[in-house]
């Protein structure tokens, strides 16, 4: 516990470094950890329930083109665009779950593929209203009450704000009777159930709360980059999301957040060789996978947490 | 109009079985997604690419060293990798990503990522009912067919088929009753990558060669193994045609993005209502 705390002032201490001393840059690299970091624990969240979501992006793709076209076309605040595309994403999941959620295991993944094909076929085709493959130009910059947000650091902050936010919600949730029914949906299902948790119930509150948090993360990419193609969103961004788990752990909460930290930056760090970087990648990911199956964060733990493994 | 259809639709149906067939092989005897199907499809090609285009082996030999090599780097990793992590379905996942996006780079970093292509070794057409068939494709579909008749008799008769399908039946049992599920393991690995590589190569000469060559078909074994259901090898057959059959109408009296969209649905509608698709078992 007491690691975790200080592992946690370490990465604070380190973000704030970034803040002072960083330029645009690094910023920039910042803020993509920042926006990168939620959607991991969305991801996170599903995969404790031991259902591997490929529909993450897609839910992030649905904030992002709802938050852009709300502010847009019809001038919403961003703020309020920002929370209504969330919702959006959020409701999507909360109709889709009580029908995608009774599949377990390969079958999940599948659907959850197909459904994010579609999303982003949808995204690609319909031209009028999503701009195509050619993307959304012209995304307002975001704004809280009158302030905007135009330089880098600011969209960090807000990113860096919002990963505080899940990262303390997730936290909250794991520790609570909640996290215990969730553990127990995972472990043994037949078990759980008899002892009177509703299981479809349980995964759908997890499911819409995983799209939720997927869509304020594309609303604050999408304010923050200011242009929106459907490539960000497609099955690509969804390897990289399991790799970030894989690589920090999805036993703990603090897994995907160091997983975020360590692959986001990797593109930006083997910009010379563009064509090494599918490789480290590929590496890194079957490294993690044989030899330090419970990611990065198993560093931290005390051994005697290992019994696990 | 409709013998075309329907040509058309059986000759890339056939590719579709032999991809299916190695993958829901793999997913039915040690529960892996093998997410790098396609890549291995991709090698097969680049055997071919290398042998027959620029090293002027004939193309029958130039196929079946790209079955061959797909089918040893299959056996390879299986023993090195694979055979860690049988039955946790998510590291399979993970590792079968993994091994994909690796094989990917590596024909980058080799190849670069231009698109290259194959001179035909057939040319010209012949003409079935009302339907004009392109020899070249025509070679593939018998090929392929001749592929899938060799992979039915060695399931059905050969000693190791036989325990390859007790293995998928029950793993268990079957290692009681003295079946080594090790080497059934290695051996329905490096099978599929046969099967994957030699599709990679047959088709070498009709689409261009590139490291992300293998995604599409890759898609459409997963979309051919749903529908006829996972670890179903008659499934992936008949998935594999019906398929075949559907784009080529869809594609006929719609345009492509429509019958991608159509067939996604379609898939989302099967797995909600027949998870096990149309001839899977139940999930032990």
């Amino acid at each position: 516990m007491k690691r975790t705390v200080l592992t946690c002032v370490a990465l604070l201490a380190l973000l704030s470094s970034l803040w002072l001393f960083g330029n645009n840059y690094v910023l920039h690299i910042a803020t993509m950890v920042v926006i990168m970091a939620p959607m991991a624990l969305s991801l996170n969240i599903m995969m404790k329930l031991g259902q591997l979501s490929i529909a993450q992006p897609a839910f992030m793709g649905i904030g992002a083109y709802g938050a852009a076209l709300l502010t847009m076309r019809l001038g919403v605040p961003p703020l309020l665009s920002m929370l209504a595309g969330a919702t959006i994403a959020a409701a999507m999941a909360a109709i889709s779950g009580p029908v995608f959620l009774r599949i377990k295991g390969v079958y999940f993944v599948l659907l959850t593929y197909a459904f994010s094909q579609v999303v982003n076929l949808v995204f690609q085709e319909w031209v009028s209203l999503f701009g195509g493959n050619s993307g959304l130009y012209g995304i307002p910059k975001f704004s809280l009450f009158g302030f905007r947000l135009t330089q880098v650091h600011h969209y960090f902050a807000l990113g860096l704000v919002f990963t505080a936010l899940t990262y303390t919600a997730m936290r909250a949730i794991e520790r609570s009777d909640i996290g215990a029914i969730f553990e127990s949906l995972n472990e043994n299902e037949m078990l759980s159930r008899s002892l009177g948790s509703n299981a479809l119930a349980w995964r759908t509150a997890a499911y819409t709360f995983s799209a939720f948090v997927a869509g304020v993360a594309g609303a604050i990419y999408a304010f923050y980059i200011g242009f929106l193609s459907p490539d960000p969103f497609g099955f690509r961004a969804s390897v990289d999301l399991i790799v970030i788990n894989a690589v920090g752990g999805v036993n703990l909460v603090l897994g995907p957040m160091l997983g975020s930290l360590f692959i986001v930056p990797l593109p930006e760090l083997l910009r010379d060789a563009r064509e090494y970087q599918l490789l480290v990648y590929g590496v890194c990911l079957m490294v993690f996978v044989v030899f330090l199956k419970q990611g990065l964060v198993s560093l931290f733990q005390s051994p005697k947490k290992g019994v696990r493994a | 109009m409709f013998e075309q259809i329907l040509v058309n639709g059986l000759l890339a149906g056939l590719i579709y079985v032999i991809m299916a067939l190695g993958f829901t092989l793999i997913f039915g005897i040690m529960r892996i997604v093998n997410f790098a199907h396609g890549e291995f499809y991709m090698l097969g090609a680049v055997v071919v690419l290398v042998l027959f285009g620029q090293m002027g082996w004939p193309f029958f030999m130039a196929v079946i060293a790209g079955g061959v090599v797909s089918g040893l780097l299959g056996l390879v990793l299986e023993r090195l990798l694979f055979r860690r992590i049988v039955g946790d379905e998510m590291a399979g996942m993970i590792m079968s990503l993994a091994i994909g996006i690796i094989l990917q780079s590596v024909a980058l970093i080799v190849f670069g990522p231009a698109e290259q292509t194959v001179t035909r070794p057939f040319s010209g057409t012949w003409s079935l009912g009302g339907a004009m068939v392109p020899w070249d494709r025509t070679i593939v579909a018998l090929c392929a067919l001749a592929i899938i008749v060799v992979f039915y008799i060695f399931l059905k008769f050969s000693r190791l088929g036989l325990a390859m399908q007790a293995v998928a039946q029950d793993p268990d049992t079957s290692s009681l009753m003295g079946v080594e599920s090790g080497s059934v393991y290695a051996a329905s690995f490096s099978i599929a990558c046969v099967l994957a590589g030699l599709g990679g190569a047959l088709m070498a000469p009709i689409y261009t060669i590139g490291p992300y060559m293998g995604e599409l078909p890759m898609l459409k074994a997963f979309v051919v193994v749903i529908l006829g259901g996972l670890g179903s090898l008659p499934g992936a057959v008949a998935g594999g045609l019906l398929i075949g059959l559907s784009e080529s109408v869809l594609a006929t009296h719609l345009d492509a993005t429509a019958a991608l969209i159509a067939s996604f649905v379609i898939v989302l509608l099967v797995v909600i209502t027949r998870p096990t698709g149309l001839m899977g078992r139940s999930v032990r």
